[in-house]
């Protein structure tokens, strides 16, 4: 072979292999973990979007600062492609198909809003591409079957069902009447629905203790709720159980106190303890409002792991991190325990080991699970606050998460 | 016959809101034939400009009408003149203004959302959540403020209409704009002037409308599909058409929770717009021409 051939071919040899092996940037690549998620960074979900970006971004930059995700003998970097959904379905889903099939992701973490997880998950699915989420708590969207979707939100028939509780722990004690006459109204939503059917059921099970003597749904971002209100005031009950957003919960609360109302107690579901509403309806109004939510900042009283993660966030933003955040780097968080317990990228693994997840937790009962019988849904437990009227609202149930003592029945009423 | 009494007041003082957001719409096809998609736009900036002037100035709500009607009279008559004066009207027109004015509202929407972000906002005041008590019934007073100013504003655009020379000239220009352009009025100011005067309607429904509900953004297209129900059922261009409307969409909506689920209710109005646009395609009063 004379040395012009075989420099040419040894040429040859060089572009074919560089064309088939990876460029430099994408060689790197193989020292992190591509990890893809959407979230309504605008549009109407964009205020809580914004809240679920600083859990990821907290929750990634804390596990690269210790240097990574351990998978097998080497600890790779994780890196977040954050794309806006603008909290529309589609958008979400052409999103998540993105990340999938052309970014080439390992992982997906999820969105927020029931509607967009529901929507998103089922692209995930479709592409067996494992989706943890901590943004939709429907329990619909569990009840598919699906096998690659993992979820943190607990649903809200458990929110219903920790409220109920703590209400018959006063109705044991004789605070409460019996049997105690419940105004439902929900919001015509997959949450409102299952808020409903957590208060009903339990009203159901209770032997007599409960009555629903107003069961009505009312549309979301609702103008007018006066003639709906009539009817509760009509029916004399002595418990107002309602379900609400916060935009609602502002307007029906307004047109109940301007009407003359007050029940023994009075819950507007995950809403009542929103700073944004005592300013809007005024402190004296939202007292003794009781809500039950995912998590609590105040959890850090009562566990290490709530605290460090408080007072890390603290520390970066300079304020206390509401449920929205804490949820979105709890979501991130197990992700990253499932790779290293997996110890390999393969999603199939990663899968196997959150199913079979067992970790301590900041969520409340101390401990994240992803039980098969409700579809990879964790039923980690609420906490349930009420307003006081020092402006604070303390965790009064579960016993064990306590930090204050709850009212009942309100003693505003009749003053 | 107590909860009878409730619902019917309730129903009026709701009435009295429906009519404001609806009126801007009407005053605008009658003159204009054009369906000024904007209009939930619109209600929503006036929303907006009432809980800046409250939240930045300390100005209550109500104070600020007379500005929040200024400014939005000035928006209207800039949309007029930069955009929708060089489409064709009328039928020939028609989908290229609602494509427009549609544009013009995504834009407003997404400006809202880069400059307020999408949080709920709420303009409360001392008086937010008091009531007093008539008829037997705790009356939000807010809700009786909403109710006096829209009627006020209503009668005073009757007046403006039936006893000003440009209010005539308007409903003059609604009935035959060619003739007019013979008499000597001037036909493209009347437009200008009347796209101002149904702009700043709905800016003052907006920050009546704030006064009562929380909103973000996305306020006012709820109140755009009920501003379309009325303006049909009450006939367009009609004052007292438009009043009658509002009250029996108010009271249809209201009364309708004894027979319906509570979510149903807000779906009556439309019922009755395909009921009237079969029956009574004129609206209920008829077509009668801005009076």
């Amino acid at each position: 072979m004379t040395p012009t051939r075989r420099t040419l071919l040894t040429a040859a040899a060089l572009a074919a292999s560089a064309a088939i092996l990876p460029a430099g940037p994408a060689r790197a690549a193989k020292d992190t973990i591509k990890i893809g998620a959407t979230l309504p960074l605008t549009g109407a979900e964009a205020r809580i979007g914004g809240f679920y970006k600083e859990g990821y971004e907290y929750a990634f930059e804390q596990q690269n600062n210790k240097g990574g995700v351990k998978v097998s003998d080497k600890t790779m970097k994780v890196e977040l492609q954050l794309l806006d959904d603008t909290s529309t379905q589609a958008t979400a889903v052409s999103l998540a198909d993105r990340l999938i099939n052309s970014d080439k992701v390992d992982f997906l973490l999820g969105t927020y809003a029931t509607n967009l997880v529901e929507a998103q998950s089922a692209a995930a699915e479709q592409n067996q591409m494992l989706y943890v989420n901590g943004g939709g708590a429907a329990s619909a969207i569990y009840k598919r079957g699906y096998k690659w979707v993992f979820g943190l939100l607990a649903p809200v028939e458990l929110l219903a069902d920790s409220m109920m509780k703590w209400v018959d722990e006063q109705q044991k004690a004789g605070k409460l009447p019996k049997p105690a006459k419940i105004a439902l109204l929900w919001e015509n939503t997959s949450h409102g629905k299952d808020f409903r059917k957590g208060v009903s059921e339990f009203a159901k099970k209770s032997g007599g203790g409960y009555q629903v003597v107003v069961d009505e749904s009312f549309e979301l971002n609702g103008k007018d709720f006066s003639a709906l209100l009539g009817k509760v005031k009509a029916a004399d009950a002595d418990l107002f159980l309602a379900d609400a957003h916060l935009p609602d919960y502002i307007t029906m609360h307004r047109q109940y106190v301007t009407s003359g109302m007050c029940h023994k107690m009075a819950s507007y579901g995950a809403r009542g303890s929103e700073k944004q509403a005592a300013e809007a309806l005024g402190k004296k109004n939202v007292e003794y409002v009781l809500s039950a939510v995912w998590w609590s900042p105040l959890l850090a009283e009562k566990s290490k792991l709530d605290k460090e993660f408080v007072d890390g966030f603290k520390a970066k933003h300079k304020r206390d991190p509401e449920w929205y955040q804490a949820l979105g780097y709890e979501t991130a968080r197990a992700l990253f325990v499932a790779i290293e317990q997996a110890g390999a990228l393969d999603k199939t693994k990663v899968r196997e080991k959150l199913a079979a997840m067992k970790i301590p937790s900041i969520l409340p009962g101390g401990e994240l699970t992803f039980p098969a019988e409700f579809g990879q849904q964790s039923h980690a437990p609420f906490v349930v606050q009420q307003n006081q009227p020092d402006g604070s609202a303390p965790i009064i149930a579960p016993a064990d998460s306590a930090t204050g003592k709850g009212i009942a029945p309100n003693p505003n009423c009749g003053k | 016959m107590q909860r009878f009494t409730e619902l019917v007041v309730f129903s009026v003082l709701l009435a009295g809101l429906y009519a404001t957001m609806a009126y801007g719409l009407g005053l605008i096809y009658g003159v204009l034939r054009v369906v000024n998609l904007n209009h939930g736009g619109v209600i929503m900036a006036g929303a907006y400009l009432g809980w800046l002037l409250h939240e930045k100035f300390g100005i209550d709500p109500y104070l600020s009408i007379p500005v929040v009607m200024a400014v939005s009279f000035v928006l209207g008559i800039a949309i007029y003149r930069g955009l929708v004066r060089h489409l064709p009207r009328g039928p020939a027109g028609g989908v290229q203004s609602l494509l427009l004015l549609f544009g013009v509202w995504l834009v407003l929407r997404n400006a809202a959302y880069l400059l307020f972000t999408g949080n709920d906002q709420t303009i409360r005041t001392e008086y937010s959540t008091r009531s007093i008590a008539a008829f037997g019934v705790a009356l939000s007073v807010n809700r009786v403020a909403v109710f006096s100013i829209a009627v006020l504003s209503l009668i005073a655009l009757h007046l403006f209409l039936t006893r000003t020379f440009t209010g005539k000239a308007i409903r003059a220009v609604a009935q035959n704009a060619d003739s007019c352009t013979l008499v000597g009025v001037d036909v493209e100011r009347i437009y200008s002037l009347t796209f101002g005067i149904g702009t700043a309607l709905a800016g003052l429904a907006g920050v009546l409308g704030a006064t009562l509900f929380s909103f973000n953004p996305s306020y006012g297209s709820g109140d755009l599909l009920k501003a379309f129900v009325i303006v049909v059922l009450g006939g367009l261009g009609s004052v007292v058409g438009t009043a009658a409307a509002a009250l029996i969409l108010a009271l249809v909506e209201g009364f309708a929770i004894y027979w319906l689920p509570a979510y149903l209710t807000g779906a009556v109005g439309f019922v009755i717009l395909v009921l009237v646009l079969v029956v009574r395609p004129g609206g209920l009063f008829g077509q009668r021409v801005l009076g």
